[in-house]
């Protein structure tokens, strides 16, 4: 039981760790044009 | 105008806008000053204006508004612009997020005005500009990243609730409980003070403004959740209680933030068709400089004269003529009609038109405001910014509704608090949440927007929004003229010969002499001839006006002697009248070496009536609409025509005014009456009309007169569209009934605290989506009509995908 006192502190800094990866995906664009992002790997430049 | 330090680095781009010459990228000169028509031409040659930009002119401008959240909104900042002077006429549009401001240049700047809406607590910019789509991608992203922090933190503030919910007492330490109430706690702060950042900062601004708008009782109540809550987590001793509402609270914002979000997704989607077709020229173009080298320039350094290069894939930034090359063109958006048109070698384009098969090249004939596409864009753009008459009223409810609100959330707290203050507040949060005059204020614009854009994709333009609302009343149509039935022309219907010759030779005799005529029944005549036959030589032809031809005719074979044929009325070839019925008739013979005129063939001719017109007529019949023709033509040619239409109720050699007559006494008789025409010569027709159709083709779009322009030619889009107005009726009344409904529901059900706060979130998340996504069931493809516009062949797709990922050298001189 004791170990919830370590865990939950935890699951709060592994949410706002989460939101720090999507706050990234959402300003480099990743969800703008969901097809562009895929089809740059057919691109030759 | 205010100097606020914190505005400055914004006026200071506002003030680039004072510049004349910068006018025209964003709107158009509506008349110069001292001229007094009111109408204001669209598409007038912005160009040719800017060489004499007087001082005192009148301008229109279209601007892009960001920060608006309702309808309320709309009100305020159609109230701070026309409080400006020199401001003299202000449309904005809840639903699109527009405006526009006419506005007198000799007594007001851009940059005044837009400091109006700025101290009013918006941003105003200027529309059709790469800044305000920049701006749209940033406000977009930031919604998206605001909406997924509720999301996340909703989910995990759930998951520390939940022990407090199941555990049976004694099972939870008071340290463990502790624990997660602080978890939540922590976790709600990006809840509140970041997610929920554009509802506090608009109610901040109403109540510094002193107005009331959606927002504000939505902040109110947030506010007060998150209060108790943190007074339950830091005091349970104190007068709020104990309890906490960390889990209501951040699945309310997670609500509402969702609603918000697939309201814009959705608006954008359907409603914005307008923004699809305006991003429709190319931001860039290849054009060929003085030395011969193509460079990339931006659409706008576009001038007339100027060679430019198009690839497959790329629309057409300007009018203008192929020099090199030759194509297929996409069209859809100027005619709603999808087959691809081939553009040979000199034949003229259209900008906002695809190219589909081959790079050309292309002279500039036409830039900016002088070109078709810019006209559809300023009608479409002019009747997206009218309010239709059930909008207006849903608007005036508004206010007094939410003040009603206020007064009856402050009424319950009051009621409820001698028993439990923190049971209270709860209940007055529930009343302020659950409420949705956004539903109201949006239930009409939103349908009727949706389905002008749906209307738009295939070719009809919607001049006027209170237009749906008349068409889907109708029950009378008339057809203006009778060319809006038939083709331009005649077709040949029978051939009847002489013994002795067959169909095809007397067709390829006639149209010898034929080819030589403009006189449609000589078009009609070389139509039907199969080809063109390589065997007769017409010489020495002769035209007689009204009458027909005469020619002598040589064998190439040199078979047969010289013939001297005649081509036109029975008289004119000299032989007897007969009785061919209703059609026209046209005889061909022959002078004997006697002088004698003998019948070779005998051509009846028919008007060429559209194919799909008996189709449209049966179609609106169906629907209960009685079908008339008034026409100005001969009666015998009008009856023929409604006899192949099927319309039995025809009147032909009408003047205008019989015509205004005509439709006055049907309007007597308390029928509603549409009118088709060409929009041009039958104006004062199509205005007494309850509702009025144009044909476009040939009109310049800007003085068609009518509710709606049928830019392509099918007929079939008439009866589509008197179906899809009653289907934007339909939906209408059922958006203002579900929204009247839902408020007279569950205002009353908060009040009696029998609705907890997370479900009032819900419900009013729900009640606003709802009404969108109603609305949105009018963007389906008309049916039986090909849906094109923005369909584009696989191929050319594929290229604009590839021509727009790739980095473009922009060359900004």
């Amino acid at each position: 039981m004791d170990i919830l006192y370590l865990l939950i502190p935890l699951s709060v800094i592994l949410v706002l760790m989460i939101l720090a990866g999507l706050w990234w995906a959402i300003y480099q664009g990743q969800f703008e044009s969901v097809e562009q992002e895929g089809e740059r790997i057919f691109r030759n430049d | 105008m205010s100097t606020n330090s914190s505005t400055l680095p914004d006026m200071a781009s506002h003030v680039l806008l004072d510049d004349p010459q910068e006018w025209a990228a964003f709107g158009r000169l509506r008349r110069p000053a001292g001229s007094g028509t009111q109408d204001a031409v669209a598409g007038q040659a912005v160009h040719g204006a800017l060489a004499e930009v007087s001082p005192d002119a009148v301008w229109e401008s279209n601007v892009v508004l960001e920060g608006m959240h309702c309808a309320a909104c709309a009100l305020t900042i159609e109230d701070a612009l026309r409080s400006v002077p020199g401001v003299e006429q202000v449309d904005v549009s809840a639903a699109t997020h527009r405006a526009r401001v006419v506005w007198r240049s000799s007594r007001v700047l851009p940059s005044q005005w837009m400091a109006a809406v700025q101290k009013a607590g918006y941003r105003a910019l200027p529309a059709m500009d790469s800044h305000a789509r920049a701006q749209r991608q940033r406000e977009n992203r930031r919604a998206l990243w605001r909406w997924l922090v509720a999301g996340f933190c909703m989910m995990q503030v759930m998951m520390y609730a939940w022990p407090a919910y199941v555990a049976q007492p004694g099972d939870l330490t008071g340290e463990m409980e502790q624990l997660l109430r602080w978890a939540s706690w922590v976790l709600t702060l990006p809840v509140v003070f970041f997610a929920c950042g554009p509802f506090f900062t608009s109610a901040l601004r109403d109540i510094r403004l002193r107005r009331v708008s959606m927002d504000l009782p939505v902040a109110l109540g947030m506010a007060i959740t998150f209060v108790v809550s943190t007074a339950g987590t830091f005091d349970p001793a104190g007068i709020f209680g104990r309890e906490v509402y960390f889990d209501s609270l951040t699945m309310f914002v997670f609500f509402l933030l969702t609603g918000r979000w697939l309201e814009l997704r959705l608006r954008d989607r359907t409603a914005g068709a307008l923004e699809a077709v305006m991003n429709r020229l190319p931001d860039s173009v290849e054009r060929r400089g003085a030395d011969g080298v193509f460079a990339r320039v931006v659409t706008r350094r576009l001038a007339v004269g100027d060679t430019i290069r198009v690839l497959p894939g790329e629309a057409f930034p300007a009018d203008g003529c192929i020099t090199s090359g030759s194509t297929q063109s996409d069209e859809a958006l100027l005619t709603g009609e999808s087959t691809p048109v081939a553009r040979p070698l000199g034949s003229q384009v259209t900008a906002g038109s695809y190219n589909l098969q081959a790079p050309v090249e292309v002279r500039v004939e036409g830039v900016g405001g002088q070109t078709r596409f810019a006209q559809i864009l300023a009608l479409m753009e002019s009747a997206s910014l009218q309010k239709p008459r059930l909008a207006q009223l849903a608007d005036r409810i508004a206010r007094p509704f939410l003040l009603a609100v206020l007064l009856a959330a402050g009424l319950a707290v009051a009621w409820w608090w001698p028993s439990d203050p923190g049971h209270a507040l709860m209940v007055g949060v529930a009343v302020l949440i659950v409420t949705c005059p956004c539903a109201l204020s949006l239930a009409t614009p939103v349908a009727m927007l949706t389905a002008a854009g749906t209307l738009a994709r295939h070719g009809v333009l919607v001049r006027n929004l209170q237009g749906l609302e008349a068409l889907a009343s109708v029950d009378t149509l008339v057809f203006d003229k009778t060319g809006t039935l038939t083709r331009d022309g005649m077709a040949v219907q029978a051939v009847r010969c002489a013994p002795g010759l067959t169909r095809d030779d007397a067709l390829a005799l006639a149209a010898t002499l034929a080819r030589q005529s403009m006189h449609p029944a000589s078009r009609a005549i070389v139509a039907a001839a199969s080809e063109a036959s390589a065997r007769w030589n017409a010489v020495d032809l002769r035209e007689d006006a009204g009458l027909g031809l005469t020619a002598e005719i040589h064998d190439a074979r040199g078979t047969v002697p010289p013939r001297m044929l005649r081509l036109g009325s029975a008289r004119h070839a000299g032989v007897a009248a007969q009785n061919g019925g209703e059609a026209l008739q046209v005889v061909l013979s022959e002078q004997g070496s006697d002088g004698q005129f003998a019948e070779l063939a005998r051509f009846d001719m028919i008007e060429d009536v559209r194919s799909e017109a008996a189709d449209v007529v049966r179609a609106l019949q169906q629907a209960g609409v009685a079908v008339q023709i008034l026409s100005g033509d001969r009666l015998g040619a009008v009856q023929r025509v409604a006899a192949q239409a099927g319309i039995s109720r025809a009147k032909g050699e009408c003047s205008p005014q019989d015509k205004l007559a005509a439709l006055q006494d049907l309007q007597a008789q308390g029928r509603q009456v549409a009118m088709v025409g060409d929009g041009l010569n039958d104006g004062p027709v199509l205005a007494g009309a309850n509702v009025s159709f144009a044909f476009g083709r040939s009109v310049p779009l800007a003085q068609a007169r009518a509710d709606f322009v049928v830019l392509g030619g099918s007929l079939s889009l008439v009866p589509q569209t008197v179906l899809l107005a009653r289907r934007t009726l339909r939906v209408v009344r059922q958006n203002l009934g579900w929204a009247v409904g839902y408020n007279a529901l569950c205002v009353p059900l908060a009040l009696v605290g029998w609705m907890p706060a997370w479900l009032a979130g819900l419900g009013m998340a729900l009640s606003s989506l709802l009404v969108v996504l109603n609305a949105a069931r009018l963007s389906r493809a008309l049916h039986g009509v090909e849906v094109s516009a923005l369909n584009l062949p696989e191929q050319a797709k594929a290229t604009v995908r590839m021509t727009s990922a790739s980095p473009s050298s922009l060359d900004p001189a």
